[in-house]
């Protein structure tokens, strides 16, 4: 049984925009998950072995049009995320073309990435699609593994492949954003004259206070709010599932030290330790990442001993005890690899929060330095004028609702397709 | 949950029970507080009835004044002065012994007159005899002198210490003759009476037995204030906002009570809730909205903006210590290479004048000479930069010296003011046109005040500040070379011209005789360049028109709270 | 039980002691101090020295720390510096206003999230469920000071001077000017009319969280036998629900208040910010600026206590209600 008293398992710990909490607690009601999942989405949900793709014509389709041909089955997930990822890479070479070309000839490493980022998209999505239509009809699939089912199961909750598809591309526009912006994000396009410009052709997003466009600034922001969100992510996982793996192996007095330990970094007033932090140092992307994740490791802390503790007394880990393996051994290869679920959970949702307490820190004046955009101060800036030039913190606050959203849609379906499954 | 539920009524409740004073205002603990606040009570019941409210519709009604900060130590005018509280002690609840008109002229208020003697070491003042404290003591010649005395302590930590800086300080400078009489002592200098101007009278009574070092800690600022002006406290309520009443035993000479009943002063931080406040007619008036507000209150029917010239200044100090920023010509350069006035347009939306030195273009010592001034002139900004050996040797845009060492400078400026930010990101653009590279640097604002402060360290290139100046201009703690290890000689200027133009001009008493000495000042700035002046901003509130005769000029927001009303068909 | 809940008792004074001690010497590390705001122009560091003098910072840091300790323990938190009055008495001051606010969220969070939850949970994997589930979602993924600042240009602004509506909310405070003027009546519903706008902006971020907690609690209780007996009882469905399942289902929702507390102070500085709400995460944020050392010290050690005081809350009322978990 699991061992609800770190139900304290609600992983909290919100700095500032005091968000979170709901997710790593839900983890035992979640549990109670019938092994029926969610199955929303009924109808075109599914493998369609043969049948419908007409070998020839399918292929023809899926050369010219990868994706395509799956969406006409009814796979919007896999057809839609190729489909798109296809068309938006050729809109990039037609549409861009000089700036492709002049990408291709500097040398600066986020050319190159936006540049290799066409050629995987492209590439990958066209192979994809030709593939999977040749597989159609043909193999048989001799056995499930728990991963299959994990991955059927998501595929089967439409909102949570929404978000994915959403997380995907963000994350790839972020990739491209390079040749994609319309403009150079620090450009002050005319004090005098570009200054707040509502929406138009030109500036489909608008202009800031400082004649900047919005869309461009809002397409690289992406990138510095995506990744403080990876980044810290990483490190608050980390550090968490390290600690409450090993408190909940060990158990006994490292245990209580440890826990005491979260206890306290919980119990911290954050502002405190942020403002202070922040002022000693300047506040640089790297200072914010490392403090968003130092700060956020213990709810992944809880969660993770509240896994081990349960998988302590399996017979997995009882055999590897019995046949002498060094605890950290057993820690770092049994323990870890079959707790990650949750854990893969509580990271999707951490990305998420992150990026909301990042717009907080900006509110305190705590955010990345100008004139480097990120969401957060972007919506920030908009502040000053909110009723004047709606459009300042509109968007990027609508950039971060969305990709949030996303987000918390797959760390649900993450969570609803894993945790029935793993737990036999 | 039900219980829940049931507690929360309860506690809203038990706090909706309010007395007299309005809900959650911090009734005082103090024992200090306990004796004088029943004084107040009683005196103002009696003052109510023997002195009853004129036949005159103009009276009655409360002003809410909404603004973003709280005033952090009240009423006490020994210990602080900034610029809301100051406000407050020189109209609202205290008195000054002077006030200006609208020339800018002293004329008597708490002193009836006064006399100067003819070599201009002493100056005589006769206090007024019907003012009285709200407790219902009089004021006299001695809390004058208590104030002085407390004022010129330096145990005190008076903030303005160069109001007295040509006095005769401490017990020796002040004597009463009798008790309606008092003497000043102090060394000829100019406009020596701006210091009376700006300093509330304190009350002897209440506070002559306080030791000076704990008068910062004492609960009269901010708990109990007891004045004597036209507005007397009725609470405080931390973070929220300040009561004051109509004082009914306001000397009629000087107009009796004001015509308002009550005024509220509120501090609410954010100013998109300000500006809602204003416009849903919560708050009456807002003061300081930013520029880019200031459309939607013209726009709105029932609000109009009432704007002046003030005496804040914005600027970038240059830390002429350093190598690069050693050499005037490079500041000069900065300045010709930054286009002021389009910043003034753009981010003050206009509501400003650009500045090229301390001295308001409404004062009388300013000189409207184009010499005083630093034009925006790229071209000339090269040459200059040329000609002082920084040119662009490697071809990358920035210009480097004969050493290699580019032209890289950092300007610091702390969050929270998007206009200060705005300011340098223009500013960088503009530079880099010239090869000049700016980097920005937020810090903090407690943070900042450290590094630039700490004569050891003045750990910064360029920092963005405002400053706001008294009528009596003093620029000897910021740009004299003796002084220059004071906490405000940020520049570092060493320049024996604006030394002695200094000195002549502090001892000038003769307005006539000081005009030229201020004009060769302006230019001597104008070729030092220790600062890169910005503008003198335009104060600003929207005022619903239901608050009528606001008048606001460079005296202040408040110059005019005993005349403001409420229109009696919007009460 | 009892020895469980002394041992945690006592565990947790040490553990605010310790928090109180960090943010001690973390906020006295931060450059800057005191009396560098009150600077202007003439001030000689003399005077600066004597300020810094009466107010203890000349002393060697462990000594100035030894002094709090040796006051706090007699329950004396020393002289907060920017307000001039004991810190006791500011907190006493902006405490009820914190707890005013974040109760009123968690109320309405938890009323609306239960609600919510239990009809995701009967109806579940209907258009009503996962609608449900992305509009909580959608103010979930909110910053809340945008929230804050649209509900304000919303419900007050232009539902006042725009849309015309009946009903507008005012923007800020947390009661009217003119107060102490009104009737009883009408003063409850000044007060509530100035909290709906702050805690809705908290409230509705947390709902989504409650509301996902209850309904896996719903579905969970749904499935066990008790519920097939009632079923097979014929008992009509609402009864069911009502009666039999949510009671069971409500248990483990109690302890998500006790994560939800420290959540609600921290989040809550934001919201006291824009709202101009008097409260203790205000009065913090603004006393680290003015490094006002008594007042952060102090009011983060209440912070501290009441956190691990919510926490504690949680686990007992989980003991409590789960026999299960009764070794402790």
């Amino acid at each position: 049984m699991v061992e609800p008293g770190a139900a304290g398992a609600g992983a909290p710990g919100g700095a500032g925009g005091g968000h979170d909490g709901a997710g790593g607690g839900q983890d035992e009601a979640g549990r109670g998950h019938d092994g029926a999942g969610r199955g929303r989405d009924g109808a075109g949900g599914g493998h369609d072995p043969g049948g419908a793709h007409h070998s020839r014509g399918g292929r023809f389709l899926s050369a010219v049009l990868p994706g395509l041909p799956q969406i006409m089955v009814g796979r919007m997930g896999a057809g839609s995320a190729a489909l798109l990822t296809w068309t938006g890479m050729l809109w990039i070479l037609v549409a861009r073309g000089e700036r492709v070309v002049a990408a291709a000839r500097s040398g600066a490493w986020d050319d190159r990435l936006a540049l290799a980022t066409v050629v995987v998209g492209l590439l990958g999505a066209w192979l994809w699609s030709w593939r999977d239509v040749g597989r159609a009809g043909g193999e048989e699939e001799i056995g499930v593994s728990q991963w299959d089912l994990a991955v059927r199961a998501f595929a089967r909750n439409r909102t949570a492949v929404a978000g994915l598809i959403v997380i995907g591309g963000l994350y790839g526009i972020a990739l491209v954003t390079p040749l994609v912006a319309p403009h150079d994000p620090n450009e002050q396009l005319g004090l005098l004259t570009h200054r707040y410009l509502g929406l138009s052709a030109a500036h489909p997003l608008g202009t800031d206070h400082f004649a900047r466009d919005v869309l461009s600034r809002l397409l690289y922001g992406a990138r510095i709010s995506l990744a403080i969100g990876f980044v810290a992510v990483g490190i608050s996982v980390t550090i968490g599932t390290l600690v409450g793996a090993v408190a909940g192996y060990l158990g006994g007095i490292a245990d209580s030290v440890l826990m005491r330990f979260v206890d306290m970094v919980i119990s911290f007033p954050r502002l405190v330790l942020l403002i202070t932090i922040i002022a000693l140092f300047e506040p640089s992307i790297f200072l914010i990442t490392a403090v968003l994740g130092l700060t956020l490791w213990p709810g992944t802390a809880r969660i993770v001993r509240a896994e081990v503790l349960s998988l302590r007394e399996r017979e997995f880990v009882q055999a590897a005890v019995a046949l002498g393996y060094s605890k950290r051994r057993i820690i770092l290869k049994h323990l870890i690899p079959n707790a990650l679920a949750p854990v893969i959970v509580a990271a999707t949702l951490g990305i998420g929060n992150t990026i909301v307490l990042e717009a907080g820190l900006s509110f305190l004046g705590l955010g990345v330095q100008p004139p480097t955009p990120s969401w957060g101060t972007m919506v920030d800036d908009g502040r000053a004028n909110l009723l004047g030039a709606w459009w300042l913190s509109t968007f990027p606050g609508l950039a971060i609702v969305f990709t949030v959203l996303s987000f918390n849609l797959v760390g649900d379906g993450l969570r609803d397709a894993l945790d029935p499954r793993m737990r036999t | 949950m039900r219980r829940m539920v049931v507690l929360v009524v309860i506690a809203a409740l038990g706090a909706a029970c309010g007395g007299d004073r309005p809900a959650g205002a911090a009734a005082s603990s103090d024992p200090f507080c306990q004796e004088v606040l029943p004084a107040v009570d009683a005196f103002m019941a009696e003052a109510r009835d023997r002195y009853p409210t004129p036949d005159d519709e103009r009276y009655g009604g409360t002003a809410v004044v909404g603004a973003g900060a709280e005033l952090p130590f009240g009423m006490n005018a020994a210990v602080v002065q900034d610029y809301g509280s100051a406000q407050h002690h020189q109209f609202v609840n205290l008195m000054t012994l002077v006030d200006y008109d609208e020339q800018f002229d002293p004329r008597p208020y708490l002193a009836e007159s006064w006399e100067v003697a003819p070599d201009t070491t002493s100056v005589t003042f006769h206090i007024r005899r019907d003012v009285f404290w709200h407790d219902g003591e009089p004021t006299d010649a001695h809390d004058v002198a208590f104030t002085y005395r407390t004022v010129t302590d330096p145990a005190t930590g008076f903030p303005n210490s160069t109001y007295w800086d040509h006095y005769v300080k401490g017990p020796d400078g002040v004597e009463v003759v009798d008790d309606f009489t008092v003497v000043i002592r102090l060394r000829p200098h100019s406009e020596f009476l701006d210091a009376w101007r700006a300093v509330g009278i304190m009350p002897e009574h209440l506070l002559g037995d306080v030791a000076p070092e704990t008068l910062r800690q004492h609960p009269f600022g901010t708990q109990c204030p007891v004045g004597n002006g036209p507005f007397v406290f009725v609470s405080h309520t931390p973070q929220q906002q300040w009561v004051f009443d109509a004082n009914p035993a306001f000397p009629a000479a000087l107009g009796g009570r004001p015509f308002l009943d009550r005024y509220v002063y509120r501090a609410i931080p954010d100013q998109t809730t300000l500006l809602t406040e204003l416009l849903t007619e919560n708050i009456d008036l807002y003061l300081q909205p930013t520029p880019d507000q200031a459309e939607s209150i013209i726009e709105n029917p029932d609000t109009e903006l009432v704007r002046f010239l003030g005496r804040d200044y914005v600027f970038i100090a240059w830390n002429s210590r350093r190598p690069h920023l050693a050499d005037a010509r490079v500041r000069r350069a900065i300045t010709m290479g930054t286009n002021r006035e389009e910043i003034v347009e753009v981010i003050q939306r206009g509501y400003g004048t650009v500045a090229n030195s301390t001295i308001p273009p409404f004062h009388w010592a300013f000189d409207p000479d184009p010499a005083t001034a630093v034009a925006y002139d790229p071209e000339g900004a090269r040459a200059l930069l040329d000609e002082a050996g920084w040119r662009d040797r490697d071809g990358d845009g920035v210009r480097e010296n004969a050493d290699g060492a580019a032209l890289s400078i950092s300007i610091k400026y702390h969050p929270g003011n998007q206009r200060r930010q705005d300011m340098v990101g223009a500013m960088q653009a503009q530079l880099a046109d010239v090869g000049i590279e700016v980097r920005q640097q937020v810090v903090e604002w407690n943070t900042l005040l450290g590094q630039i402060m700490d004569p050891e360290t003045r750990d910064f290139d360029g920092f963005v500040m405002g400053l706001s100046v008294d009528f009596r201009l003093d620029d000897a703690g910021l740009f004299h070379s003796e002084r220059s290890e004071e906490p405000l000689a940020w520049a570092g200027t060493s320049n024996r011209q604006i030394d002695r133009l200094l000195e002549e001009l502090s001892r000038a008493t003769d307005r006539e005789a000081a005009m030229p000495l201020w004009a060769e000042y302006q230019k001597a700035i104008a070729r030092e360049q220790p600062y890169t002046f910005f503008y003198f901003a335009e104060r600003m509130s929207g005022v619903n028109e239901r608050l009528q005769d606001v008048i606001m000029d460079a005296r202040g927001e408040w110059v005019n709270i005993r005349n403001w009303y409420i229109d009696p068909a919007a009460r | 039980m009892t020895g469980y809940l002394v041992r945690r008792v006592l565990g947790a004074v040490p553990l605010v002691l310790g928090i109180a001690t960090i943010v001690f010497f973390l906020v006295h590390l931060a450059p800057g101090d005191p009396t560098l705001y009150m600077l202007r122009p003439g001030m000689s560091t003399e005077v600066l020295e004597r300020m810094r003098a009466s107010l203890g910072l000349d002393r060697p840091l462990h000594v100035q720390y030894l002094k709090w300790l040796g006051a706090m323990l007699t329950g004396d938190f020393g002289y907060s510096y920017s307000h001039s009055r004991p810190v006791l008495d500011v907190l006493g001051g902006f405490l009820p206003n914190t707890l005013l606010l974040s109760g009123s969220a968690l109320i309405v969070s938890f009323f609306l999230g239960i609600v919510i939850g239990t009809v995701q949970a009967v109806r579940q994997h209907s258009l009503l469920d996962s609608g449900a589930s992305v509009v909580l979602l959608f103010f979930y993924s909110m910053p809340s000071f945008w929230l804050a600042l649209m509900l304000i240009l919303a419900l007050s602004l232009f539902a006042r001077n725009v849309w015309e509506w009946p009903i507008w909310f005012p923007a800020s405070g947390m009661v009217s000017t003119g107060y102490e003027d009104l009737s009883f009546g009408a003063r409850i519903r000044d007060r509530i009319a100035h909290l709906v706008l702050p805690t809705l902006s908290l409230a509705l971020v947390l709902t989504a969280g409650v509301a996902r907690y209850m309904r896996g609690s719903m579905l969970e209780v749904v499935r066990q036998d008790f519920v097939r007996t009632a079923h097979a009882k014929g008992l009509p469905e609402r009864t069911v629900v009502f009666k039999h399942a949510l009671r069971n289902a409500l248990i483990p929702i109690v302890t998500l208040g006790g994560l939800y507390i420290p959540l609600l102070f921290s989040g809550a500085v934001f919201i006291e910010y824009i709202f101009a709400w008097p409260g203790m995460g205000r009065a913090i944020y603004d006393a680290i600026l003015m490094r006002d050392y008594p007042l952060v010290v102090g009011g983060s050690f209440f912070f501290a206590a009441m956190v691990v005081a919510a926490n504690l809350l949680a686990d007992v009322l989980y003991a409590v209600v789960d026999p299960r978990i009764r070794h402790g």
